[in-house]
């Protein structure tokens, strides 16, 4: 089991020019936590997730994983994007070998972590299969395996889930919430669909429009498996709607 | 039998439509040169083909078209060679880097609207009029189509794929190794199939100018006697090799990007 990492976020500030898109946000996420982040579209939740991880560069302020600067060679982060991000050259185990290829992971134990994740994932069958071969749900699947596979500290997630029909997002949600909770992966999932941050969301950070700041955190004390239609769901889903609408 | 021999159908047709084209063409070209005005300038396909068969035996200026053709390939397959390492290193540096291309670009788009054959007089008093002459042609002529298509293959990787391998923690020699070589290679395949066709057309040019061997040299030669069989057979050579070669090139493509529509 992977250990989820701590993250601290200390003014965060993030500017394109002279537009502020990331206004002094201060927050904090325990280890091992799955975090939903919701916002009004266009809110600037991707920058604030490649802020996180250096991908755009901050422009003051401190991201620590562990209390230490964030470092993407040290800290085992991934990152599944909103697009289809498979590397269309390799079949489905090539790819979700790819990341454990990059930490030069030992071969015996790639070989195990794959089978491993590409049987939690149901794409055994499909392990010859390039990814023009494969379905959207497939192809997100192989990414969900392939960032766990490497047993990261931190899972960032952005909108991972957002270009798929009703069905398969369920049933996707419920894979990802099954394997958080044997790994013990730190996740971070980006969202602006509330039904979605409620149904997955041990905890909610809500953001304000642009310039972003952190409005509240939220705790999501329902029990899995949770009931979308249930009283206590709608009301949360509710609240969370109100604070999203009312800033 | 099809089953066996073909892939699919598809394949099968294909096949039997190339081959009714081909003999369609030769009863029109049959027909247009017998008795015809037109036959007196222009053989029919049928002494065409029978110089092409002597060809393999008789000797003209002391090789046969076989001696002719290893000529040529062996002049193409150097500047050639030399143009697919140069090319395509220098597409993927400033595909990648914005460093390497600002340095190298101003001189790359100077040099490659010039036709090749336009630095032939350059060539002739640089390297006299020796073998690398011709190298160096060839060499321009492909080099510009193989850098051009790295270039624009290595610009248009999705940069998500880089992020990707940044984000599970990437060093800049693993992003190029791993996503940007693999990503370019239908770009790379795509430019060595142009390059291998302009490296045909400038050997012939470079043949034509100043050589006593090679497809050129056969066709020009044929002029100099007014032997319109054997500039055929010259012409009919080089179509022979170029389709070979190409199909060549395509059979290591489809080897390697079997994940490319362009490969499958």
């Amino acid at each position: 089991m992977s250990r989820g990492a701590n993250i601290k976020a200390v003014n965060l500030t993030k500017k394109f020019g002279d537009l502020l898109v990331l206004d002094n946000m201060n927050f904090e996420v325990e280890a091992g936590e799955l975090l939903c982040v919701v916002g009004p579209t266009g809110c600037g939740k991707t920058t604030f997730l490649n802020s996180l991880t250096n991908l755009y560069q901050i422009t003051s302020g401190q991201i620590l994983i562990d209390d230490e600067p964030v470092d993407l060679k040290k800290h085992n982060v991934s990152y599944i994007f909103q697009e289809n991000s498979t590397m269309p050259w390799l079949t489905v185990e090539e790819n979700i070998r790819f990341g454990l290829d990059i930490k030069k992971v030992a071969e015996k134990e790639k070989k195990e972590r794959v089978e491993e994740f590409m049987e939690i994932v149901g794409l055994t069958p499909y392990r010859k299969f390039f990814p023009r071969q494969l379905s959207a749900s497939m192809l997100q699947r192989v990414s969900i395996a392939r960032a766990f596979a490497t047993k990261p500290n931190l899972l960032l997630m952005d909108e991972p889930y957002a270009q798929l029909d009703i069905e398969l997002r369920y049933k996707l949600e419920d894979e990802l919430i099954k394997l958080w909770e044997a790994t013990g992966t730190t996740v971070m999932f980006i969202t602006h669909n509330i039904e979605e941050a409620v149904y997955l969301g041990r905890k909610i950070l809500i953001l304000t429009n642009k310039p972003t700041t952190v409005k509240t955190f939220l705790d999501n004390p329902l029990p899995r498996p949770r009931d979308i239609a249930s009283e206590e769901f709608v009301k949360l889903r509710n609240q969370v709607t109100d604070l999203i609408k009312w800033w | 039998m099809t089953k066996k021999l073909f892939k699919d159908r598809d394949d099968f047709w294909r096949l039997i439509c190339g081959i009714i084209a081909i003999l369609g063409f030769l009863l029109i070209w049959h027909f247009g040169t017998n008795g015809t005005r037109l036959g007196e300038i222009m053989p029919g396909p049928i002494v065409i083909l029978k110089s092409f068969f002597e060809a393999f035996t008789q000797k003209t200026a002391g090789y046969t078209i076989f001696g002719h053709t290893f000529w040529s390939l062996s002049r193409v397959l150097v500047g050639y060679s030399v143009a697919c390492v140069l090319g395509i290193s220098l597409g993927l540096l400033m595909g990648r880097y914005r460093l390497a291309e600002a340095i190298f670009r101003p001189f790359y788009e100077m040099i490659r609207p010039i036709p090749p054959i336009a630095w032939i007089s350059l060539a002739i008093l640089w390297f006299g009029l020796g073998e690398t002459m011709a190298y160096f042609i060839i060499f321009l002529s492909a080099f510009n189509n193989i850098t051009i298509n790295v270039f624009m293959g290595t610009k248009s990787i999705n940069q998500e794929l880089v992020g990707c391998a940044k984000m599970l923690g990437a060093n800049e020699a693993q992003v190029f190794r791993t996503v940007v070589i693999p990503a370019t290679i239908p770009y790379i395949f795509a430019g060595m199939q142009i390059g291998i066709s302009s490296s045909w057309a400038a050997v012939v040019a470079a043949e034509m100018v100043r050589s006593s061997k090679g497809l050129g040299f056969l066709i020009v030669s044929g002029m100099d006697i007014n032997n319109i069989s054997q500039i055929f057979v010259g012409i009919l050579a080089i179509g022979i090799v170029g389709f070979l070669l190409a199909t060549i090139m395509r059979g290591v493509e489809g080897k390697l990007c079997q994940w490319n529509v362009r490969g499958k």
